[in-house]
This record gives structure tokens, sequence and C-alpha cells, in this order.
């Protein structure tokens, strides 16, 4: 059944809120726009988002140019031109946000890359920080259409939305700490064939810190602690 | 013009054969351009592509790139797509929509070199 303009997509009767990325190849602003917004689908917030590749309100069918329309929907735009947002509001409907990275950054990603070969630090914490952004913003939209509420406001019942993703605990220098999501990341490898013995540590350090701020001094003892704790999860 | 496909890695593989070309393979001779512009109808960007010959690279059969180049008055000297370089790599692990594995770059590598041949050596076979 065709929905009416405003009416939003349900299921199981939560709202799922869309979230558009530029994608813009030609800038690193783009690339992080894209890395920020599968955080969220994948880590952050994944049962609560959708995405659609933005050139397909263009090149799709009436279908996916409903989108924004049966969605509420973030775009998250890499620089000023704002084209996630003119072209979703120009082909699908408005929209309930839109971030833009640079100015989110501050304009500090001179430094960043476009292309994954040649991503560093500086575009790990880039993308850490638009995504918190965009994970901010689902989280308003959510408590806006659920009438649920965001974390901090004061309620101690928390909506589950809102919480963040499960994670899995490990010793760091004798320190518990819970890496947010470590079990999604860890099938992930697994998924992509990361054998679970002591060979894996350089992959898994690398595909954490990702997700999770990992000083340099604390490398060692967060390796050997991801190797313990991968091989016991793969082995559940 | 790569797809800017967010869903799968196909869409990665596109972006990272564009840049190796665009970076490394053929700095002089190719560029690329953001296609959300395009798809925004920036004055700028649809005379650019309505300037020079423009190669696709698509992630999935949808054709975003190759559809809108066209739709903004591009020539597509060629169009090509991911899943059909995947037909040499039966059983390949590619990686993820955020992440390449080893197969994901050699397929990366693939495309690249096939569009480098033809961005220098002039052809425009499709």
């Amino acid at each position: 059944m065709r929905r009416k303009r405003g009416e939003v997509a349900m299921a199981d009767g939560e709202v799922k809120i869309g979230i558009i990325s530029c994608s813009g190849e030609e800038i690193p602003e783009g690339t992080i726009s894209r890395l920020a917004t599968r955080r969220v689908l994948e880590l952050m917030r994944p049962g609560n988002t959708v995405t659609i590749c933005l050139p397909l309100f263009l090149a799709g069918n009436e279908a996916e140019q409903e989108f924004a329309r049966k969605h509420p929907t973030i775009t998250v735009d890499g620089c000023d031109k704002l084209c996630a947002k003119k072209g979703t509001e120009k082909h699908s409907g408005p929209v309930s946000a839109a971030l833009v990275v640079s100015e989110i950054l501050n304009g500090d990603c001179a430094c960043c890359a476009r292309s994954a070969k040649d991503r560093s630090e500086k575009d790990k914490e880039a993308v850490w920080l638009v995504s918190e952004e965009i994970a901010k913003a689902v989280d308003t939209i959510l408590a806006e259409n659920n009438g649920c509420r965001t974390p901090g406001d004061g309620d101690s019942t928390e909506c589950a939305c809102s919480k963040p993703i499960p994670g899995i605990e490990v010793q760091i220098d004798g320190k518990s700490v819970t890496i947010a999501g470590l079990g999604i990341i860890f099938d992930h490898l697994a998924e992509n064939g990361l054998v679970a013995d002591d060979s894996s540590g350089d992959k898994l350090l690398e595909t954490v810190r990702i997700y999770h701020q990992i000083e340099p001094e604390e490398e060692t003892a967060y390796k050997s602690a991801l190797i313990s704790a991968y091989k016991t999860h793969r082995r559940q | 013009m790569p797809c800017s496909g967010i869903g799968k890695v196909h869409g990665l593989i596109a972006r990272e054969a564009t840049y190796a070309v665009t970076d490394e393979l053929a700095p002089v001779n190719a560029e690329t351009l953001c296609l959300a512009l395009l798809v925004s109808g920036d004055e700028e960007a649809l005379a650019k592509i309505q300037q020079s010959d423009c190669i696709t690279i698509d992630g999935c059969p949808k054709l975003c790139a190759a559809k809108n180049v066209e739709m903004a008055g591009g020539r597509v000297v060629r169009s090509i797509r991911v899943v059909d370089a995947f037909k040499n790599h039966r059983g390949a692990q590619p990686g993820t929509a955020t992440t390449l594995a080893d197969d994901g770059w050699t397929i990366v590598r693939e495309i690249a070199g096939d569009i480098a041949g033809c961005v220098c050596g002039g052809s425009e076979v499709k």
C-alpha cells in the first residue's frame, strides 16, 4: 500500500531512520561521509537505520524515490554543496536532519584520504566524530517519532534504541574495558577469513581501532587482549 | 565515474578502482567527479561531464553511474560492471562495504588496469 507523505516506515512498531550519504568521490569528506554512515548502520544503530545509494533517486524507480517519504531521513554531505540534501529533497522528500562533514570537522580534514589505501589515524578519528553526530541525530529523530527519550535526559528508563550495542569486556593492563560491538566486529572478520590465532593481532587491532579509541602506548596490550577474546569468541 | 554505492562491497571496489586510475595509473589523463554533484544538478559539474569522455564503473546492475552520466548529457564511452569482474573470481572473498580484503584489491587492480589501458591508449571500445 502506498504511504502518504509524512507517514513513516515502521518495523515491529519502531521507526527506521534513513541515512543518505553523499559519498562524494572527489573529496576525502565524501569518503568520510560514506564510512561514518556505514559505521552507524553496522555498529552504532543497526536496528534503527537503513540507507540507499544517493544516485538511485535519479536512476531508480518510483519505489526507490519514495525513500525519504517512507523514512525520516538524515543526509550526510561532505561539503557545503549539500548534494545529498538537495538530491534527496528534489527527488524523494524533505529531510529530517542535514549534517555536513566539513562543518562537523571544522575544516580539519586536510590530511584525510579518499582511498582506503591511504587511510590514517586522522581518517579514523574523523569517521568516529562524524558517526557520533549521525548517531545523535538518529536518537533525536527516534525520540521525536517514538516518544522515547534520548540518553542523559534525566529519566532513568532509557529507550532501547538509545542504548549502545552490546560489547565484550577485555582486560587492558589490568583494567576492564568494554568494547562496543566487538562481537559484531569479530563475526565480520571471521566471515572474511581471519583465522583465530596469534597472527590475527594486527588485523584485529587495525579493525577495532576504527570503532574504539586505542592510544599508541596501549597497542601491545590491546593486541594481546583482542587475540585472546577473538579465540574465545570463535570457540563459542 | 564510480557509482557511489554504499550498500555492498561492489560500490567500494568501483570507488577504489577509480582512485587507482586517477591517482596512480593515469593521473594526467583521468579525473573523477562526485556523482552526487551531477545528481544535484550542479552546473559546473554538468558542463565538465558534457565536455569529457566518461568511463563509468557500476557496482550493481542498476547502473546508477552510467544512467546518471547519460542523463547529465555525458558521453559514456565505456560502462564497466563490477559484478562482471567477479565472473573470473568465483568464490572470491572481496571484503565488505567498508573494507577490502586481498581478493577485493585484486579485482580493483584488474578493473583499474583495464580502464587505464583504455584511457592511455585512447580506446573507446565498449
